[in-house]
């Protein structure tokens, strides 16, 4: 991981941040508000991925697919049983913890020792077959589950707007000190955390590796089954939902810096943000999509220049 | 060919490197004569490897000079300081699995001299040869561990350098290997190569060089004949730090 | 034994040379189909040789597709031209991305790429000016007047020069380079390879060989349209189809695309949606178990066989 130069530095990205913030806040409420809300829900999608992949360095491009499995497992629960999504989330992280134990043995742990690569391509081999089942299974028509509570909305001064939105950001939150804290002070997350600086030396000292890599990767997926649940609530579902923001959340993981995991929340707030401004420009709305990608290739750019010096 | 060749091929000048926080070089100055086969010695972590990868242009020194045959080279990328002749083996053997031994060879011929596939794969046999290494056509695989060390040091030998970085040629190798090595090394140094051996183990150290240069903590410690340098006060206090 | 080679080759050329002399229209328009995803299987193993994964097989493959269209409507260059300009179009984007972006690797280089199907296509569905936005672009008429005879004859001769491009890969020095870089960058760097610079041009020339396929595509369909020109199959079927054959060769994706296109059909007499299911499960099951595809298990075993037969 870089070194942050000084204290200074991060401090005046903070101010500026923040004046940046004012302005949009005075001049276009509305892009702030659906900055915030959907920096929340990019933030809580990449938090999952940030785990396994900045933390025990395993690429998922199936990320964006569990996701969308989760959101359809309680879009069925909530319709055969009638329990509200938010609390059928509770059940789908325990089904995808199983689900998640499942294509580690099956896909993950054989191809742990092989080159990156073929994670790559097992995962993304993957991603496409769960796609194309789903399509199989429940067709493309989006399903969305009426809740009145979805739409609730409030107003501040001349602006009116969504209100369940910010429960992402909430969630984001709150998942973000709840992997910090597990990171920081459970064996399990110390485990993991030794594991991904230095699987070797985590086995000499006596870590199970496998166990570790398992129990991350599992959480991880149950952990994106759930926030697919939490998703269901504010957004219309299909086959197709989940696979952008398996590309969003890996760039947002590229621009706050692999295994930074509070820098997450203002990458994704800042990307949520500027996707917002550019939508707000009338007639510009379908370039919204590109912001996340030519950040991404910006940052890439920036990153192999300054190898190039070393 | 003099043995203590008066002209220097190589040398450093306060070579520096750090890693971040780390400081793993922190002023080399050495040099190496033509025609001279040069220890380098130190404990674990002295930057022995470092300074080769330095020299060789796998990393770029964070201050300091590089000067080679009265150029300076310090921030050419790797691949033109061995096509301008300097060359290295590596620690841990890399050796190229998906290419046969030959073709491993072939590489060193064909990029680091720049010769047409023919051409290369006489060369390539041609060292093989000299180095002892029969029946190069075998997969890497079917190599023992004395023939790992022979294919490495052919992928080096084959680009025709001027001067040659041997990082622990000889680990892990019995009396009769070591034997053998050590007479290739002489070998070499008889084409006119000057070479530069890391070794740990100091039964070669002294039958095989003339001088030694001991590394630690990134600084040049202590230069000279073995003899002398074996009973330099500060190298044993390093060597005896390591162990304690 | 050498001899034996050629002659199969030559025998093999040939029978796909008059191929359409002795086959109908709708075996010539799957053999169009397969050859069009034989270039992109080979391309894509081309560069998955240097040990660079690139995601932008589609990406590339519809630019050129775009180009050549959009070239053609726009200023009425003859259609084979055009398929020129549409490898050309792919080639400067891809050098020019390559430098910019290749000094990272793996991990990084891959997911760039993936993006790039994504940002052409949300580029082509926001300048209707320029692209005809979600509807896309129409020619006013198909290569060769829809000639099948003479479309197969296009879509050989592309694929056969992607297989000569691929053997050029195999046979010169762009072999050892490329291996020595997928099998350890350190190593070859030190032997006196330029790893940047053959990482670009193999980048470089692999989209190339894509957007050149893209146009052959569109001129032979007569048009573009963002989610069916760059849709994800034209990523996903060429890559099982060279996992499937076998990656690091030129027989491994030739025979991928054989088995897979055969296959296709098949399944599109008997199941109309779900491919991709299909295909997606091959290239995580090859992954898993035969990483080196056929060919590569075919070479293992023979190879074992020798071992105990001749033993040295």
């Amino acid at each position: 991981m870089p070194a942050l130069s000084c204290k200074k530095r991060i401090w005046a990205f903070a101010i500026a941040l923040l004046a940046v913030a004012a302005v949009i806040a005075v001049c276009k409420p509305y892009v702030l508000i659906q900055g915030l809300q959907r920096g929340g829900l990019y933030a809580l999608i990449a938090l999952p991925m940030a785990l396994i992949l900045g933390v025990v360095g395993i690429v998922n491009l199936a990320h964006g697919e569990f996701m969308m499995l989760g959101a359809y497992f309680a879009y069925w629960m909530s319709v055969s049983t009638g329990i509200d999504p938010l609390v059928a989330m509770i059940p789908t992280f325990a089904a995808f913890l199983i689900v998640g134990a499942l294509t580690y043995y099956g896909t993950i742990k054989p191809v742990l020792k092989a080159p990156e690569l073929n994670q790559l391509l097992v995962t993304f081999g993957l991603a496409m077959a769960l796609t194309e089942l789903a399509n199989l299974l429940w067709t493309s028509r989006p399903r969305k589950l009426p809740l009145p509570y979805a739409y609730s909305s409030a107003t501040i001064g001349h602006v009116t707007f969504g209100t369940f939105g910010f429960a992402y950001l909430a969630g984001a939150l709150v998942l973000l000190l709840l992997l910090l804290w597990f990171l920081r002070h459970t064996r399990s997350g110390q485990a993991a955390l030794a594991v991904g600086q230095n699987p070797r030396g985590a086995a000499l000292v006596g870590i199970d590796v496998n166990r570790t890599y398992l129990l991350v990767f599992s959480l991880s997926v149950a952990l994106v089954g759930a926030i697919g649940a939490l998703f269901l609530v504010g957004h219309s579902i299909f086959p197709g939902v989940g696979s952008p923001y398996t590309l969003k959340s890996f760039c947002i993981i590229a621009t706050a810096g692999v295994g930074n995991l509070p820098g997450i929340l203002w990458a994704s707030v800042g990307l949520g943000t500027a996707e917002a401004l550019v939508s707000s420009f009338r007639g510009y709305g379908g370039w919204a999509d590109l912001v996340f990608f030519a950040l991404l290739i910006v940052v890439i750019m920036v990153r192999s220049y300054r190898k190039r010096v070393t | 060919m003099s043995r203590n060749g008066e002209r220097i091929v190589l040398e450093t000048q306060d070579l520096a490197k750090n890693f971040g926080g780390l400081v793993a070089l922190n002023g080399v100055n050495f040099s190496l004569r033509q025609g001279e086969i040069l220890g380098l010695i130190g404990p674990n972590g002295a930057g022995k490897t470092t300074f080769i990868n330095v020299v060789s242009g796998v990393y770029m020194p964070s201050r300091g000079r590089v000067i080679f045959q009265g150029k300076d080279v310090t921030f050419l990328p790797a691949h033109v300081k061995c096509r301008l002749g300097i060359a290295r083996t590596f620690q841990l053997i890399h050796p190229l699995t998906d290419l046969n031994a030959l073709q491993n060879i072939m590489v060193g011929a064909i990029f680091g001299r720049g010769l047409g596939l023919r051409e290369a794969q006489r060369e390539a046999l041609a060292v093989a040869d000299f180095l002892g290494l029969r029946d190069p056509g075998r997969p890497v695989s079917e190599l023992t561990a004395l023939e790992v060390k022979k294919l490495e040091i052919a992928r080096a030998l084959v680009t025709r350098p001027t001067v040659l970085f041997l990082d622990e040629a000889m680990a892990g190798l019995n009396i009769d290997e070591t034997e053998e090595v050590m007479g290739t090394v002489r070998r070499i140094r008889e084409e006119g190569v000057a070479l530069c051996v890391v070794e740990h183990v100091m039964h070669v150290i002294s039958k095989l060089t003339e001088r030694v240069v001991v590394l630690d903590g990134g600084r040049v410690i202590a230069e000279g004949p073995y003899e002398e340098v074996a009973n330099d006060e500060r190298v044993i206090k390093a060597y005896l730090g390591e162990e304690g | 034994m050498r001899h034996l080679r050629y002659v199969a080759l030559a025998a093999a050329l040939t029978a796909a040379i008059l191929f359409p002399f002795y086959s109908g229209l709708y075996l010539r328009q799957v053999a169009i189909i397969i050859l069009i995803y034989m270039g992109l299987a080979l391309s894509w193993d081309m560069l998955l040789r240097s040990g660079q994964l690139s995601f932008g097989i589609s990406g590339f493959f519809g630019l050129g597709a775009y180009a050549a269209v959009l070239l053609q409507l726009n200023t009425g260059t003859p259609p084979l031209v055009t398929i020129l300009f549409g490898g050309v179009v792919a080639f400067v984007v891809a050098f020019l991305l390559g430098i910019a972006v290749l000094r990272l690797r793996g991990m990084y280089f891959a997911i760039v790429t993936l993006a790039l199907s994504t940002i052409f296509m949300v580029v082509a569905k926001n300048l209707p000016s320029l692209t005809g936005g979600v509807a896309g672009k129409m020619l006013p008429s198909v290569v060769f007047g829809g000639d099948s005879v003479k479309t197969y004859w296009l879509a050989l001769g592309v694929a056969l020069l992607t297989v000569l491009a691929s053997e050029l890969f195999q046979r010169t020095r762009v072999f050892y380079a490329l291996t020595s870089i997928r099998d350890n960058e350190l190593v070859a760097k030190s032997s006196g390879v330029d790893v940047f610079r053959y990482l670009v041009l193999a980048f470089a020339v692999t989209s190339a060989l894509q957007g050149l396929i893209g146009g052959t595509y569109a001129q032979i369909y007569g048009f573009v349209a963002p989610e069916e020109t760059f849709s994800f199959t034209f990523l996903l079927l060429p890559m099982a189809m060279a996992l499937l054959g076998g990656v690091y060769s030129t027989e491994g994706p030739v025979l991928g695309a054989l088995l897979l296109g055969a296959l296709g059909e098949y399944l599109k007499l008997h199941l109309p949606y779900g491919h991709r299911l299909v295909y997606g499960v091959i290239v995580v099951i090859v992954m898993l178990g035969m990483p080196r595809g056929i060919v590569g298990a075919v070479r293992t075993l023979a190879w074992r066989v020798g071992r105990k037969g001749g033993g040295r």
